[in-house]
């Protein structure tokens, strides 16, 4: 009997001890309350009003305040689940979307959101009335009118049945605001913050750092998990790199050069995750076409050709993750163009010493045999612009070209892009939603906003307006190649190289997992933090 | 009736000086102020870089060159190859050309600036030299650096607006010490003398003023070069300078240098001695050349 009960506790312990050396394990799966995830920031955002603004330094901190209409689901990317609308119908024709929205949604002021509130915003986003901003209206182009006919339904009417209506929606930057304010002053919310989102703006020290505290009174029962969110304003690359080796900062939304990750995969080991997780954006450069001798297609392709891609990426590549060479479409889709379709395109020919020939041959057909000087304007960022910068212009000594490499700060270099002060500007475009056709090729159709250069090109024109229409997928994939292709060879843009985004976390974080576009997965609802 | 006409005395025909004369004082200057003739020969040899860079550099300074990103100091590369593959070497002796260019005409225009300024307003007295002299101070009153930045914030990115950026707070440093050499000459009873003689003011300041300042206005000069090349290389690296791929020192320490610190360390070693070296030249150069031409300044700052 006493053989028995010694190995009875034998076993008691050994179970115990088992259960709890497996229960810290186990506790992982399931989410913890608590903590303050630290975000390494490059910089602050010119305003609060996300509507108007076209950069990541905006929507990475201000997600967590506001919800949208539809989104990208953050765990199964690209399935698009609803946010604020519960459900959503379409029509036979594809031409009416109706929504339904949760009730009981409150805003941090207290309020309820009702329809009313989803058109006021989305009538600022599409029909931006005069002096509000709207840079990404092109994509809603479809939109003839959006009504509140309850207090719970939006209805989209669509001019025709596009095929990307519902991937635009769920554009992470499209904010619901409160109609009350937007009353109040269309421009209310470039200076506030008040949403129905899982966090509110706490404290803005402009310069160093935005801190967002947790909504006690979240409309999504039991989130958020973290206490809060503080988003440190590093602009220098290499600081941002070091706040997440010291584990002064947890993760940083956007993306660092292979050097960093290296260094800092070399040093934490398991203590952080390094996700390949997209090419969201391409690095090329907008051409002002008025001004001389720009307007000339063949100096503009002297341009492209000039620029050996093939070894441009192996270069740019390891220093800034400008690793891919596509057109302007993204890689790895049925719209990306073939690297046989490539070759034959000004400047992503192989043989580069034929190449420079040629340039040189064009250039002095139009009247430069020696060249000319020009100003090439970009952004006073490290990675990858300057990089990017610095090989172009060095690039363009070898066909004559003299380029001054004119640095501007990122608020004056976005002001130089809209007021069209500049001869050439380095210019970055990319998806933030799905990397649908509408979203990317609009940009080179003359009339969208974001054609820094202005260029009017019918054939384009047309082949954008068929191909958004164009119910069968194989044909419009035809029409966008054939877009591309026409933009390429005219060098309306010269395409340069498509960037890979590594991000760099904490593996203190669970249940998120970064999606292709830095803009994307921002709200922070349902991720939580692990104890140190 | 013929009159003898001989000169009373022969007259003495001046002498050359023979040519050994002026390497004697060379080797003078060599043998009392070594650190000076040190100075003098670090100047000479950035100058003589700077002049003949087209001639000495070994690879071009633009060429981006994939193979050879990264590489460390080699036989074919002395001083290595930076982020693009682009020979450091030859990035230095085209930056010496850029920091010498600005930091001479920056500072020349600067002084002399200053030295007008000083000079006038020692001539001049009075309420005038009051009101210049608390101008003065204003400007003083901002350290180097800050002004400069300043300036540059104002006046926009560009090579001629550098030159101002760093031109204008030499001005009243030089304007200080200028002026007290002027009011000790103006006391000099020559000066008296040629106003009572009818000169106008311009006449006096400019051949009996003047000529008594040439020699704290060159002391200065050389020590404001230093501090120019020092301006310069700052506001490079503070990103208000001159940009990629232009090769400047300052810029070459901003650029990848801290990014690529641990993996390539020549990158931010050889830009950042080539600046302390030239400072350091000007200012053993202008210290002798100050014990030299008036062992009086040594107090001055």
């Amino acid at each position: 009997m006493r053989g028995f009960k010694k190995s009875m506790w034998l076993l008691a312990i050994v179970i115990l001890t088992g259960l709890w050396a497996v229960s810290p394990a186990l506790a992982e799966d399931k989410p913890h309350y608590g903590g303050v995830l630290r975000v390494a920031l490059a910089g602050d955002p010119p305003s609060l009003d996300m509507h108007q603004e076209q950069t990541f330094m905006v929507t990475i901190p201000m997600s967590t305040v506001y919800n949208t209409l539809v989104m990208f689901d953050p765990h199964q990317y690209p399935k698009i689940i609803g946010d604020l609308a519960q459900a959503w119908t379409v029509s036979e024709d594809g031409m009416t979307w109706t929504f339904t929205l949760h009730q009981g949604v409150k805003f941090h002021d207290g309020s309820e959101l009702t329809s009313a509130d989803v058109k006021a915003s989305w009538d600022k986003i599409v029909f931006p009335p005069e002096g509000v901003v709207s840079t990404r209206k092109s994509l809603y182009q479809m939109v003839k009118s959006i009504e509140a006919p309850e207090r719970y339904t939006v209805v989209f009417r669509l001019h025709y049945p596009a095929a990307s209506f519902l991937s635009m929606l769920a554009h992470p930057a499209n904010f619901i605001y409160a109609k009350k304010y937007l009353d109040q002053d269309i421009n209310w919310y470039k200076t506030h913050a008040m949403g129905t989102g899982p966090f509110k703006l706490q404290e803005y020290v402009r310069g160093a750092s935005l801190e967002f505290k947790r909504n006690p009174d979240y409309w999504k029962k039991g989130l958020p998990y973290l206490d809060g969110a503080k988003y440190f304003i590093i602009p220098d690359t290499g600081a941002r790199a070091k706040s997440v080796r010291a584990e002064r900062t947890d993760v940083e939304f956007r993306g660092f050069a292979p050097v960093e990750v290296e260094a800092i995969t070399a040093q934490m080991g398991d203590k952080v995750t390094a996700a390949h997780s997209g090419q969201p954006a391409h690095w090329g450069i907008a051409i002002n076409v008025d001004k001389k001798p720009f307007d000339d297609a063949r100096v503009r392709q002297a341009l492209s050709l000039a620029l050996d891609r093939y070894e441009m990426v192996k270069t740019l590549g390891p220093l800034t993750g400008l690793d891919t060479i596509a057109g302007p479409m993204p890689p790895g889709t049925p719209w990306t163009l073939s690297p046989e379709e490539l070759q034959t395109l000004p400047g992503f020919g192989k043989d580069h010493e034929a190449n420079l020939r040629e340039a040189k041959r064009l250039l002095a057909e139009a009247g430069y045999p020696n060249g000319f000087q020009t100003v090439l304007t970009n952004r006073a960022v490290k990675l990858p612009y300057i990089d990017f910068g610095v090989y172009v212009v060095s690039a363009w000594k070898k066909i004559g070209v003299e380029a001054e490499h004119k640095l501007e700060e990122s608020a004056t270099w976005s002001k130089s892009r809209v007021t069209r002060d500049f001869e050439l500007l380095v210019d970055p475009f990319g998806f933030a939603a799905e990397g649908d056709p509408d979203e990317v090729m609009v940009k080179f159709t003359s009339s969208s906003p974001s054609n820094w250069g202005r260029f009017k090109d019918p054939v384009v024109d047309q082949l954008f307006e068929r191909q958004k229409v164009e119910r069968d997928a194989q044909k419009r994939a035809q029409l966008v190649h054939d877009m591309q292709k026409r933009v390429m060879d005219q060098a309306w843009e010269i395409v340069g190289l498509w960037w890979t985004r590594v991000e760099v976390r904490s593996a203190r974080i669970h249940n998120y997992e970064p999606l292709p576009s830095h803009w994307m997965n921002r709200r922070l609802e349902d991720v939580w933090l692990s104890a140190r | 009736m013929a009159i003898a006409t001989r000169p009373a005395r022969p007259v003495e025909r001046p002498q050359a000086l023979p040519k050994h004369h002026f390497w004697g004082a060379i080797g003078k200057f060599v043998r009392t102020k070594p650190l000076g003739a040190a100075g003098a020969a670090i100047i000479v040899l950035m100058a003589l870089t700077a002049v003949c860079a087209d001639l000495i550099a070994p690879y071009d300074v633009y060429e981006i060159n994939q193979q050879l990103q990264f590489t460390p100091p080699s036989l074919a590369h002395w001083l290595g190859t930076d982020e693009f593959g682009r020979d450091v070497l030859t990035r230095i002796i085209y930056g010496a050309r850029i920091a010498l260019f600005i930091g001479l005409v920056s500072s020349f225009l600067g002084a002399t600036g200053g030295a007008v300024i000083g000079v006038f307003s020692a001539y001049l007295g009075g309420k005038t030299d009051l009101w210049i002299q608390r101008l003065m101070d204003i400007l003083l009153a901002f350290p180097l650096l800050v002004l400069a930045l300043a300036i540059v914030t104002v006046l926009g990115r560009s090579i001629p607006n550098l030159i101002v950026a760093i031109a204008i707070p030499v001005i009243p440093r030089t304007a200080r010490i200028v002026r007290a050499s002027a009011l000790t000459a103006k006391e000099n009873v020559y000066v008296e003398a040629a106003r009572a003689v009818g000169s106008s003011h311009l006449r006096v300041m400019w051949r009996h003023i003047v000529p008594n300042v040439m020699a704290p206005f060159l002391i200065v000069l050389t020590a404001q070069l230093g501090s120019a090349i020092l301006t310069e290389a700052s506001l490079s690296f503070l990103g208000l300078g001159t940009a990629e791929p232009t090769p400047s020192w300052g810029l070459m320490l901003s650029g990848g240098a801290p990014m690529y610190a641990e993996k390539a360390p020549w990158l931010a070693i050889f830009p950042g001695l080539a600046i302390s070296l030239a400072v350091f030249g000007f200012n053993l150069f202008g210290d002798s050349l100050r014990d030299a031409l008036d062992p009086k300044l040594r107090h001055r700052t």
